[in-house]
């Protein structure tokens, strides 16, 4: 990560990159894809803190029904309806982030599921609002109909939101998260307020899911709630294990891998989830560590190797 | 007090089918400590491995539930080699294989049969009547194999030789290898007892509900909330679990609609765990 120039250069290919590519499919997927990866990022951050948040796909419904209902209904601006979502999104993850900071490890994932599953139900069961399971249509869009607005929308967003969340991961509470994941005892016992900071963990978090799932919800104009199923949130775990826990760029690529690579195949229809399976397979049997974690070993190998021809180069 | 009848008999019903698809899945999850995500996929293959079996190469129903059991027992053998085996004690990446492996059984039947539903047979038609209710024998025989295939499991676990080697892995993985416990043969009994279950479940539900690629997906939520709410690393617990679980779903949508019924009974399971977070019975674990 510490090198300016390369992410610069990223940044001027991704800005000149709609000048080149014609296709409005193929920007609808690079937008998804930046979607997904502010949702998977924002997953990962909570799992730093050593929380496995199986209701994210949820926060994300919250945010972008919070938001739909809001400029649909009520007729609120997109541009007011998205932060409130957002921050609506965010108040839930912190109302439940109290109660359920007295649950670790696997209880914690299972009650964050059932919250999750919760949330749908919520959604089906206010159907006069919500459309229910045939999903709420007609939204109105933030930029109009044209894909390359959103482009540009969702290439600044994602840039901001990756800057501020990988601040966070290496700042202060980052490495505090990383403290409580490891042991929650001895984190306690150096001072740490261990609920207090797994909850910003998870309001972070939660704040970015509903900042995904509003803008999504004004980009796709409509909504349904497949999209916030407790598979949906089992796949952003795939995705962030895959690329790598251990890193910040791992859900990345795992987005990349997973989501953007079988909608570029589409032409193989029914047999796309082979694809994805082979590449899930490949990567849980040859590379413990996920994609960025192989990628890394191979780097240091590289030095390794460029290491020691120079010292016995050097008589 | 027809109605109340009624939804006693519906209470019992429903709750043997959900502990008939859930039990495989608490066998795996508390013996071997495996969260067997395609465990749902696995029903469903079954249903449809016993509907080719017996619409298309026209072999009696009973036996065909019969084969789908051996052929699926034995998928669960190669499963726990290469699939489970490799990832022990590793959360993460077992969970990933376990999707990978959903993928490529889903697709699989989308591809061969296709994505509408399927109806298959019943197998056994008819309806006793007895004095103000009538149930449908299917539904009977439903509930008779759950409650008898949860018996045999509980038995089996409490009494055999093999029983006992689970209990002792899943209390203590280095004290049951130091003991000579060969692990592995243990956690492949336990694998395949829970396909075989799966299987059993998905023949009988596939006749009872129409079969349909994806009706995996809903069962792997009941199951996770049977065995979460009757408590890791108990197999009665999840009788207590499936009749609460049950009665929930049987009695709510009396009094509301659908989905506000499934609103609060998620709302109660949360207060529940909130409470008692190792379920009914559970112990603590990790």
């Amino acid at each position: 990560m510490a090198k300016p120039g390369f992410w610069a250069g990223l940044l001027i290919i991704l800005l000149v990159l709609p000048l080149f590519i014609k296709s409005p499919y193929l920007i609808h997927i690079i937008n998804m894809t930046f979607i997904y990866i502010i949702l998977t990022v924002s997953f990962r951050t909570i799992m730093t803190s050593g929380q496995l948040p199986l209701a994210h796909a949820g926060f994300m419904g919250i945010g972008a029904y919070v938001s739909a209902i809001a400029a649909k209904w009520f007729g609120l601006t997109p541009w007011l309806s998205i932060p409130l979502g957002a921050l609506v999104a965010m108040g839930v993850g912190i109302l439940i982030g109290y109660p359920f900071a007295r649950l670790r490890a696997v209880y914690y994932a299972m009650i964050s599921l059932f919250f999750g599953m919760l949330i749908l139900s919520a959604v089906k069961a206010f159907a006069k609002w919500t459309g229910g399971a045939a999903g709420l249509t007609a939204i109105p869009p933030l930029l109009g109909f044209s894909k390359v607005p959103y482009y540009y929308f969702f290439l600044g967003l994602t840039a901001v939101s990756l800057l501020v969340l990988y601040r966070l991961e290496i700042s202060r509470p980052g490495v505090t998260w990383k403290a409580i994941a490891q042991s929650h005892l001895v984190a306690a016992s150096v001072g740490i307020n261990e609920a207090r900071y797994r909850i910003i963990a998870s309001a972070i978090g939660c704040l970015f899911a509903g900042i995904a799932g509003a803008t999504y919800a004004h980009y796709n104009t409509v909504v349904g709630t497949t999209s916030f199923s407790f598979m949906a949130t089992i796949m952003l775990l795939i995705y962030v294990v895959v690329g790598g826990v251990g890193s910040f760029i791992g859900p990345i690529v795992g987005v990349f891998l997973l989501m953007t690579v079988p909608e570029l195949l589409r032409e193989l229809r029914e047999y796309v989830p082979y694809i994805s399976a082979a590449i899930v397979l490949i990567v849980v049997f040859l590379m413990p560590k996920g994609v960025t974690g192989l990628v890394k070993s191979f780097l240091s190998w590289l030095a390794e190797l460029w290491k020691s021809r120079r010292t016995s180069d050097a008589p | 007090m027809e109605l109340a009848a009624g939804i006693f008999i519906n209470v019992l019903i429903l709750s043997a089918m959900y502990i008939l698809v859930a039990l495989g899945f608490a066998l795996l999850f508390s013996i071997a400590g495996i969260l067997h995500v395609s465990h749902g996929a696995i029903y469903t293959v079954s249903g449809y491995i016993c509907w080719q079996l017996s619409q298309a190469a026209g072999i009696n129903q009973w036996l065909a539930l019969v084969l789908t059991v051996l052929i699926v027992g034995s998928f669960g053998l190669f499963l726990e080699r290469f699939c489970f085996r490799p990832f022990t004690g590793d959360f993460d990446r077992s969970l990933v294989v376990g999707i990978g492996i959903i993928l490529i059984l889903q697709t699989t039947i989308v591809v061969t049969v296709g994505q509408e539903s399927r109806s298959m047979s019943p197998f056994v038609a008819g309806i006793l009547n007895a004095g103000p209710v009538s149930v449908s024998l299917e539904r009977l025989v439903t509930f008779a194999i759950g409650a008898a295939l949860l018996g045999v499991l509980v038995w089996f676990i409490n009494n055999t030789k093999p029983g006992l080697q689970m209990r002792a892995m899943s209390q203590d993985l280095q004290g049951a290898i130091m003991q000579g416990i060969n692990i592995n043969r243990v956690s492949a009994i336990a694998v395949v007892i829970a396909c075989a279950s799966a299987a059993v479940a998905g023949c009988l539900m596939g006749a009872y509900i129409n079969l349909n690629p994806f009706m995996g997906d809903v069962v792997l939520g009941k199951a996770l909330i049977l065995v979460i709410l009757g408590g890791m690393g108990s197999m009665t617990g999840i009788f207590y679990a499936g009749l609460l679980l049950g009665a929930l779903d049987a009695t709510l949508p009396v009094f509301f609609s659908g989905s506000v019924a499934e609103v609060i009974a998620m709302g109660a399971i949360i207060v529940v765990l909130l409470f008692r977070p190792t379920g009914f019975l559970g112990r603590a674990i990790a």
